[in-house]
């Protein structure tokens, strides 16, 4: 069996100390890199010259210390900012034509099964109204016949399966002043 | 001329010389079909071999040696700043509408669409209306259709109102020119953001004059102002809302700005009112009328009216009356009304003249509305069934051109000097403890 590597305590153990704290190594590793980096693009001249490297922890608490938490603001030219508001007011439009076509599709969906379950309301086992037996001559249906197939759309069973029953509907503190809404109609 | 680039990128950045004749590498997605005709000439490079015969353009003259050889050879100096002139030389003059920037012509693509499905509600919605209308004559209507039928038609203009609103509001050109203030108050796009922006802090301002000097308690019960009014006395002085208006300023009548923001032309009234007149019998302050003027033609492009050239038979019921408050008298208000005119109730006799006042048979049965002191505006708007729609307000305070503007004025009393009654102070009681001291 083999022991567990010690790879990742190296850096917090006393045995693997040396002087320099681990940012300022990091940072002297920087430095010593080779000028001429294996690179397609073209070394700048202009940049890091004549500055030496910072510790990175200094460099992380003088940006947060010297910088406001808002971005800075936008400054645009008059023809930029107005191809700025042009994108900006299409995009929102294209969003609300998006939102728009949902609400419709969710909307006739609803409609249709409503529809539907009116329909199988309406039906007995053979799939007949009662205008329809009364078109065909037959004699009306009786006893639990009529809707069955309405009534076990109904049914709820397996609808919470997996989701905690209290989400069936908006937690309040409280319960409501009336109960139940008796006068509900559609 | 539009500047297409922005200036300091210009300024850092300037395109070689030589190289101004190459039109930019676009980014556009399709092809350029070769036959189209350039869609703007690239501008003329600076002349750097300019010959005698050479004219500078003193639009894109941008060194100081050829502003010289401008002047030299043409006379002429050049417009704009160096930095505009550069940037106008160096940039390509590509119309605004057709810069290379893909998602910017995206962006068009999709309100250009968004556009041409707005106008073909709008067309469907007029003929909806015109059916509807249609419908009026035919066969025998009861009380009730016909007012559901009228308010379904009020419905209907309001939306295709909204619709004309709604196809223009997102375009980036009608948005430059009314931000350039070019916009044609025709149309309903310009009225409709001239509002807007006018509710968003003139109307504010307005509201908070109008309330804080409590004129709308004291001469109208209350105003909904939808026009907006700016006075200039002498044609330059512009007076904030509520401002002191010298009396020397106030002498001749002013040159009223009256903007409607709804469509069409209209018949207006203009009352001027001081409610600060002092009544030192009753220890109170009356009304005094300084200006009435009736069937003003007012309309969203026709909005100045200078009050000392309306007519005086037709039109002025009260002429102008300079303010004048007298020495020692606090300051006292004027507050200017529009009064919006009603075709329906006025005049309807003839068809022509609707929503006209008869000025003539006014004077000879109302001859109160011709009086200046105590005139009650809001038994006149009453009586005549005006609409009030705007509102404005200048003080006036006495100062060293108050007496002579009273007698130039014909006004009795130049010379008063209102005093305070003086309160005898109480006589002088001893304190408690001073006895003892």
């Amino acid at each position: 069996m083999k022991p567990p590597s010690t790879a990742l305590l190296r850096a917090f153990s006393p045995i693997y100390s040396q002087t320099l704290p681990w940012a300022a190594r990091g940072c002297l590793a920087q430095q010593a890199q080779p000028k001429a980096s294996f690179s397609s693009t073209e070394q700048r001249q202009k940049r890091n010259k004549g500055q030496q490297k910072r510790d990175p922890r200094i460099k992380l608490i003088r940006y947060h210390l010297q910088h406001g938490l808002t971005p800075r603001p936008l400054r645009f030219s008059r023809t930029r900012y107005l191809r700025h508001w042009t994108i900006h007011r299409a995009w929102q439009l294209h969003q609300r034509q998006i939102k728009h076509a949902q609400e419709q599709t969710l909307e006739r969906q609803y409609n249709s099964m409503r529809d539907a379950c009116e329909a199988l309301r309406l039906i007995d086992n053979h799939g007949l109204t009662a205008e329809d037996r009364v078109r065909l001559g037959e004699p009306p249906e009786e006893g639990k016949e009529m809707g069955r197939l309405f009534r076990i759309a109904m049914l709820k069973n397996g609808v919470w399966d997996g989701v905690p029953i209290e989400y069936g509907r908006i937690q309040t503190d409280s319960p409501p002043r009336e109960g139940w809404n008796h006068g509900w109609t559609r | 001329m539009s500047l297409n680039r922005p200036l300091g990128q210009c300024i850092r950045h300037t395109r070689h010389e030589r190289l101004l004749h190459v039109p930019y590498r676009t980014f556009a997605t399709t092809t350029e079909p070769p036959s189209t005709p350039e869609a703007s000439p690239p501008p003329t490079p600076p002349s750097s071999d300019a010959t005698p015969t050479h004219r500078y353009n003193p639009n894109l003259v941008h060194t100081p040696r050829m502003e010289k050889k401008l002047l030299a050879a043409q006379n002429q100096y050049p417009i704009g700043s160096r930095r505009r002139r550069a940037a106008l030389a160096t940039s390509t003059n590509i119309p605004f509408s057709q810069l290379p920037y893909q998602c910017f012509q995206e962006a068009r693509k999709v309100l250009r669409h968004d556009r041409t499905e707005k106008v073909k509600e709008i067309e469907g919605m007029r003929q909806r209306i015109t059916r509807l209308e249609a419908r009026a004559g035919e066969g025998v209507e009861s009380e009730a259709e016909r007012k559901q039928r009228e308010h379904r038609l009020r419905g209907m203009r309001k939306r295709l109102d909204d619709w004309k609103i709604l196809a223009d509001v997102n375009d980036p050109l009608v948005k430059k020119k009314f931000e350039d203030g070019m916009g044609d108050m025709n149309k309903p796009i310009y009225r409709h953001l001239s509002d807007l922006q006018w509710r968003s802090y003139k109307r504010r301002v307005l509201m908070q004059r109008i309330t804080q000097m409590n004129v709308v308690p004291d001469v109208l019960q209350s105003i909904d102002p939808t026009y907006s009014t700016e006075i200039r006395f002498s044609d330059f002085h512009k007076v904030p809302h509520g401002e002191f208006v010298h009396s020397l300023f106030s002498e001749k009548p002013p040159v009223l700005t009256i903007q409607p923001y709804n469509q069409g032309e209209r018949l207006v009234t203009i009352s001027i009112v001081n409610p600060d007149v002092p009544n030192v019998g009753r220890d109170a302050f009356d009304y005094r009328c300084h200006f009435l003027a009736c069937n003003v033609k007012v309309s969203p492009t026709n909005t100045t009216i200078d009050l000392a050239k309306l007519d005086p038979e037709t039109q002025i019921l009260q002429e102008w009356l300079p303010p004048h408050v007298q020495k020692g008298l606090p300051y006292q208000r004027h507050a200017i009304f529009t009064l919006e005119q009603d075709p329906a109730t006025l005049n309807t006799v003839s068809a022509s003249s609707a929503g006209t006042l008869d000025l003539s048979a006014m004077k000879t049965h109302e001859p109160k509305w011709a009086e200046r002191d105590n005139f009650i505006l809001r038994s006149f708007v009453d009586k005549l069934r005006l609409k009030p729609v705007g509102v404005d307000l200048f003080r006036a305070k006495f100062d060293d051109g108050t007496s002579e503007v009273m007698q130039r004025a014909g006004v009795m009393g130049g010379d008063v000097e209102f005093r305070r009654k003086r309160v005898e102070p109480l006589p002088y009681q001893r304190l408690k403890g001073s006895r003892f001291r």
